[in-house]
This record gives C-alpha cells, sequence and structure tokens, in this order.
C-alpha cells in the first residue's frame, strides 16, 4: 500500500505542477474589458452546427471568410452533398468559405479586414465564451452602438441585438449568437469529436493496462520476499 | 539463433552488453517511483523525435506557409491532429518529467560524489532541451511564437560592444522573420539529436557509477538486484500511469499548453498585449524581469539556470541521503521548490505593483539559497555528527560497509 501511496503523490505532483504553471499563464490574459463572459455549455449538435452554418453564410459571411473551412468538408456536420451544392452554386467544392465583400471595401469602411473566424473559437480565452457574449451585448445610446466585451469594437451589430426589444425575439437572436458559436467551434477544431471518441478508448486502454502492470511489477517483486 | 549470436559476439561485446548493461544490471533494490522518471524522459524523448519527424514531412518552413501547414497537418494529414498534439503536449511532458528528474536529484543528493558528470551532463542536457523547446516554439508561426522570439532574441542585446550585431546575426535580419524560421527549423531538427548523444554519455556515466538510492549509501551486493525483470516491470508501470495523464492531456485538453494567442498568425505589427514565455520557461523569465538593467537580468536569468552545476561544490555535507537524513537542507529543498513556483506565477503576469517586489523577493531567496548551502551544510553536517545519525542510517551503514568489506576479503 505504501507504494500506491508513493505513486499517487507523484501523479497529483506532476498534475498540480502543470496546471499551477498553466493556471498562471492563462490568468495573464485577459478579455480587452473585464466583462463577465456568459457560460454557457456548447453541445456540437448536427441541428444547431446546421444552422450555425447557415448563419455564418447569410450574416458573417458578408465580413469574415472561413479559409480552413472547405465547401466539401460542410458534408462533416450532416449537410448533404445537395445542400452543399446549393450553397456553393458554381464555386469549386474544394474552394474554402471566402467573405462576399472585397478586402478594398471592408477597409474603407472599418478601417481593417475582418479577421478570419476558423480559428476563433481557439484564438481568444474562453473563445466559445467570448464569441458568444460578444455577440450578444451589443447595446445602442443615441445612435452610438458598444460592445459591453470589446469597446470600441469597429463590427457592426450583426445579430441587430441592440434593437431587440421584444423579449422573444431578444431569446431568438440569443439562440442565433448560440448556433453560430457552436459552428465556429467546430470550425476551429473539426476533429475533435474523433479525437475524444478515440480518446476515451485510449485512456481507458492505459489504464487497464497500467492495473495489469501493476500486478505484474507486485508479481515479480514478490519473488525477492520468498528468497528471504 | 544462438550460433548467429556466438558469431556476433566473436566479433562486438553484444551478449555481454545486454547481459551487464540490461538484464543483470545491478540496482538498489529501494529505489522509490521517484527514480522512474529517468526512464520516462527518455520516453519522452524517443516519442518526441518520432512524432516530430512525421511532422517534419508535412510542415513547411516558410514564414508565409508555415501557419498555414500546420493547420493543413491539424485537418487533413491522416491523423495529423494527434501526431501535432502529441507533440505539442510533449514539450509539456518533457519538461514536467525533467523537473521532477532535477528534484529527486537534489532531494536526495544524488549529484554528490561520485555522481558530479552525470549531474553536469544533466545539466547539458537541461540547455539543449530548453533551446530545442524555445526553437521549436516558434516553428507554428503564431503570435506567441513570433513574439516570444522576438522578446527572447533581443535579450542578446546585452552582449557588451556587439550586442546588436549578436542580435541581427541569430536572426538573420533585423527582425524575426523567414531566416529566422528556417534556421530555427534546422537547428530545431538537429538538437535532438545532440540530445541523443549527451544522454548516451549520460547513461555511460550510470552505469559506470550505478545508480544512487534513497539511503544515500552503497549498497552492497545483497540489496542490488537485477535490472530485468524487477526494474522492466517497475518502468513499464510507471509509463503506464504516464500515459494515463498524457494521454487525458493530448485526447482532451490539447490547448491546454497551447496559448490563445498562438492560435492567431504572426503578426509583426500588432504586439500582443502580453507576452509570456512556455510555463517551462516562466521562473526563468521572472528573474530576467527582476533585475531592473538588461545586461544584470541576462546575466542572473543564465546564472539561475546553470547554478545547478555548482551544486557538488556547494554541499559540503557527507551525510548520506540528501534530505532524507538532513533536517536543514529538507527545509532549504521545500522553499527552494515553493519559491519555483512563486516565480513562475509572478513570470506569468504583468511586472506591476506588488508582484515587482514579489519577484525580486523570490529571485532573491533563489540564489540565497544556493549561497548560504555551503554554510549551512557544513553545519548541520558537524551538529549532526555530534548528536549521531539517526539510527537506522548508522545500523544500515555498518551493515552494507562490513558487508562490501567482506565481499572484498573474499576477492583477495
Ligand atoms: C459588416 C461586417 C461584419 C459582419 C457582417 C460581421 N462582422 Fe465580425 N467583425 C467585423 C469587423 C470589422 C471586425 C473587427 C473588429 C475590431 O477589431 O474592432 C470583426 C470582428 C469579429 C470578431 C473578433 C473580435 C475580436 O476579439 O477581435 C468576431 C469573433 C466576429 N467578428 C464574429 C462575427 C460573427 C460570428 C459574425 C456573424 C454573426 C460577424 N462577426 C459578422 C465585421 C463584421
Amino acid at each position: 500500500m505504501m507504494a500506491m501511496n508513493n505513486c499517487a503523490r507523484f501523479i497529483i505532483l506532476t498534475l498540480s505542477a502543470m496546471w499551477l504553471n498553466v493556471f498562471f499563464v492563462s490568468a495573464g490574459f485577459a478579455t480587452t474589458s473585464n466583462f463577465p463572459l456568459e457560460n454557457i455549455k456548447f453541445t456540437q449538435d448536427q441541428a444547431s452546427l446546421q444552422r450555425g452554418a447557415k448563419i455564418y453564410y447569410d450574416v458573417c459571411r458578408l465580413c469574415h471568410s472561413l479559409k480552413y473551412i472547405k465547401y466539401k468538408v460542410l458534408q462533416e456536420i450532416g449537410f448533404t452533398k445537395e445542400q452543399v451544392d446549393l450553397l456553393r452554386g458554381d464555386i469549386p467544392i474544394s474552394a474554402s468559405l471566402s467573405k462576399t465583400s472585397s478586402d478594398k471595401m471592408l477597409n474603407s469602411q472599418y478601417g481593417q479586414v475582418p479577421p478570419d473566424l476558423s480559428l476563433m473559437a481557439k484564438a481568444r480565452k474562453h473563445g466559445p465564451q467570448y464569441i458568444y457574449t460578444l455577440l450578444t451585448t451589443y447595446s445602442e445610446k443615441e445612435g452610438v452602438y458598444e460592445n459591453a466585451v470589446f469597446p470600441g469594437i469597429k463590427m457592426p451589430d450583426a445579430l441587430n441585438v441592440a434593437n431587440a426589444i421584444d423579449e422573444s425575439l431578444k431569446q431568438e437572436i440569443k439562440s442565433k449568437a448560440k448556433d453560430v458559436t457552436e459552428f465556429l467551434l467546430w470550425s476551429s477544431d473539426p476533429r475533435a469529436a474523433v479525437r475524444k471518441t478515440i480518446g476515451t478508448y485510449v485512456v481507458i486502454y492505459f489504464l487497464i493496462l497500467s492495473v495489469m502492470l501493476y500486478f505484474i511489477m507486485k508479481r515479480v517483486w514478490s519473488r525477492l520476499d520468498k528468497e528471504k | 539463433m544462438s550460433k548467429l549470436m556466438s558469431w556476433v559476439d566473436a566479433r562486438f561485446p553484444l551478449s555481454k552488453f545486454i547481459k551487464e548493461d540490461l538484464t543483470d544490471y545491478p540496482t538498489p533494490r529501494n529505489l522509490s517511483y521517484w527514480w522512474n522518471f529517468g526512464f520516462l524522459a527518455g520516453f519522452v524523448l524517443v516519442l518526441q523525435i518520432i512524432s516530430g519527424i512525421f511532422l517534419a514531412m508535412h510542415y513547411k518552413a516558410d514564414a508565409s506557409l508555415a501557419f498555414d501547414s500546420v493547420e493543413h497537418i491539424m485537418r487533413e494529414v491522416n491523423y495529423g491532429w494527434l501526431i501535432r498534439y502529441v507533440h505539442s503536449t510533449g514539450a509539456s511532458a518533457f519538461f514536467a518529467v525533467i523537473f521532477i528528474h532535477m528534484a529527486r536529484t537534489l532531494y536526495y543528493g544524488s549529484y554528490r560524489a561520485p555522481r558530479e558528470l552525470m549531474w553536469w551532463t544533466g545539466q547539458g542536457l537541461l540547455l539543449l532541451l530548453m533551446a530545442t523547446a524555445f526553437m521549436g516554439y516558434l516553428l507554428p508561426w503564431g503570435q506567441m511564437s513570433y513574439w516570444g522570439a522576438q522578446v527572447i532574441t533581443n535579450l542578446f542585446r546585452a552582449t557588451p560592444f556587439i550586442g546588436d550585431e549578436v542580435v541581427v546575426w541569430l536572426r538573420g535580419g533585423f527582425s524575426i522573420g523567414d531566416a529566422t524560421l528556417t534556421r530555427f527549423f534546422a537547428l530545431h531538427y538537429l538538437f535532438p539529436f545532440l540530445i541523443v548523444a549527451v544522454v548516451l554519455i549520460h547513461l555511460v556515466a550510470l552505469h559506470s557509477v550505478k545508480s544512487s538510492n534513497p539511503s544515500g549509501i552503497n549498497l552492497a551486493e545483497k540489496d542490488n538486484i537485477p535490472f530485468h525483470p524487477y526494474f522492466t516491470a517497475k518502468d513499464f508501470y510507471g509509463l503506464g500511469v504516464f500515459l494515463i495523464i498524457f494521454c487525458y492531456f493530448v485526447f482532451f485538453m490539447p490547448q491546454f499548453f497551447i496559448e490563445a494567442d498562438n492560435n492567431i498568425p504572426a503578426n509583426p505589427l500588432k504586439t500582443p498585449t502580453h507576452i509570456v514565455p512556455e510555463w517551462y520557461f516562466l521562473p526563468f523569465y521572472a528573474i530576467l524581469r527582476s533585475i531592473p538593467d538588461l545586461l544584470g537580468g541576462v546575466i542572473a536569468m543564465g546564472l539561475s539556470v546553470m547554478i545547478f552545476a555548482a551544486m557538488p561544490f556547494l554541499d559540503r555535507s557527507s551525510i548520506p541521503g540528501g534530505a532524507r537524513y538532513r533536517p536543514f537542507y529538507r527545509v532549504l529543498f521545500y522553499v527552494f521548490v515553493i519559491d519555483v513556483i512563486v516565480l513562475g506565477y509572478v513570470g506569468a503576469k504583468p511586472p506591476t505593483g506588488v508582484l515587482v517586489v514579489v519577484g525580486q523577493v523570490s529571485t532573491f531567496i533563489y540564489f540565497g539559497l544556493f549561497a548560504l548551502l555551503p554554510f549551512l551544510s557544513i553545519k548541520e553536517d558537524k551538529w549532526l555528527r555530534k548528536r549521531g545519525l539517526p539510527a537506522e542510517v548508522d545500523v544500515l551503514i555498518k551493515s552494507e560497509s562490513e558487508e562490501i568489506e567482506k565481499k572484498a576479503k573474499k576477492n583477495t
């Protein structure tokens, strides 16, 4: 049992050392403002991903590209080939999703080219929560728009939350924001689902293997006690 | 088979090597799990080299292609995400394992005679590992890659007289750019093989002086057991436990060790609000920043890494077993560990307010502990001798040395 104790001790130590340090690092990052992010959970279910893809396609695509996502990859979230064909028109199926406005126009309008969104969910701390909160905290005061998470943001109120007074409309916009965030989360790491599935098996495998190795070790070492 | 073996043995000491250095290699039976980490470090080294070679098959060391090529690996290469996350998590695992390995050596005093060369080759390995990790971190060409490299190479500006030239020479230009990326890639591919070479030297030294053990006393033959099957079994069990933790990070939290900012392509025109190095550099980085003067800071940081090499000289105690039988040294050890963690915290935060003071105090304590050691170890040695060692140690020393003497007499 002493052995188990030692072992547990070193696992805890290794883990806590890693956690502590990385915790320090991530604690160093703050969002532009200190506005608390809404802590919602993302489920990555296909219906939501598909709705999110459509919202990206209809709204965000005006200004944001999604350069690491190709049309054909959309089939991975359950779109049929026909649906993808309908979306892309005469754009090749292996082309990436690109924005519809020109860089020049965007530059003159917003003073910059809006960032690509493929990795956005990983490129901000608490990425998905950040995007969701960003999209849902626009407000308007006497014609001036403001955002709670990103004060002075150049992006207009894409989902029109600022002027949604009606509660049911507000809820609808929030669920839209969630869907598009789900989609962006998927875009940032399309292999996440398969990674977790494989990971479950791998970790279980090593758990069982370690238990077996532990008993093998005990058995081998017991020879020493017999000698005495 | 045995015919083939004897053919080889007539020309190369294969059987002898296998017997003396692998299967029958005498190992102290009382090694604790803390002695598993050398083997684990070797395993992670191999893992990094293999995953690294596969990454290099798809990676493009070109400032305009590097970031995209990493995303290509993540999305289009078969199991590319796995190879990449194994490699990126492996870097952190390597340092975690090495830090524990070093802590074990410090705690049990394994750096003392006759194992100074093991400690010094280990020191060389630490430097090579740090250099390799630093250069590897530039390769994904994200914001933190770029600005981290910018900040660290800039430190060489502190070189007297030719500082600016040295920086340009290192970077291959006035700032980090394509030339830096290609040379870092070339060296990042080379260094692991230098590490392998130094590891071999480390192991040759080990097999000449043999493993230390928690008692710190040379054990007689009866207390040494063959490496195989006892320690192969123990090392593989340790490896299994390590892999559970490692795979958990690889499959479930692979972004844990990757800065959010590094998912933004490098942009020379936009400095991130807060540049932080990887977690394993934080304590040293904190020491750098604690000294207001650049040259002084660089020297202090260099010293903080290199000072470990002085341990065999600083520690004057002749009491065996390191911290185990030495109460003062044990306190020093734990204060040091806590101090390093505090420094890590300070290194991760922007240098403002109290944290500056905390950093400076911790830096002072860091070096102070090393400075205190020679005096303290002599005092402690005297005190312990006067007071008498714990009974169990005395008995152990006596019985083991009697045993060794008996054996020596028999042989003459
Ligand atoms: C009319 C053009 C336009 C549309 C439509 C638009 N954006 Fe933006 N977006 C911008 C601009 C401009 C920026 C840069 C803001 C800045 O840096 O000030 C931006 C920035 C962002 C950012 C990054 C904020 C940061 O932290 O830097 C996110 C996330 C984002 N947009 C998400 C979306 C989503 C999701 C949609 C669709 C619902 C969308 N945008 C629609 C113009 C647009």
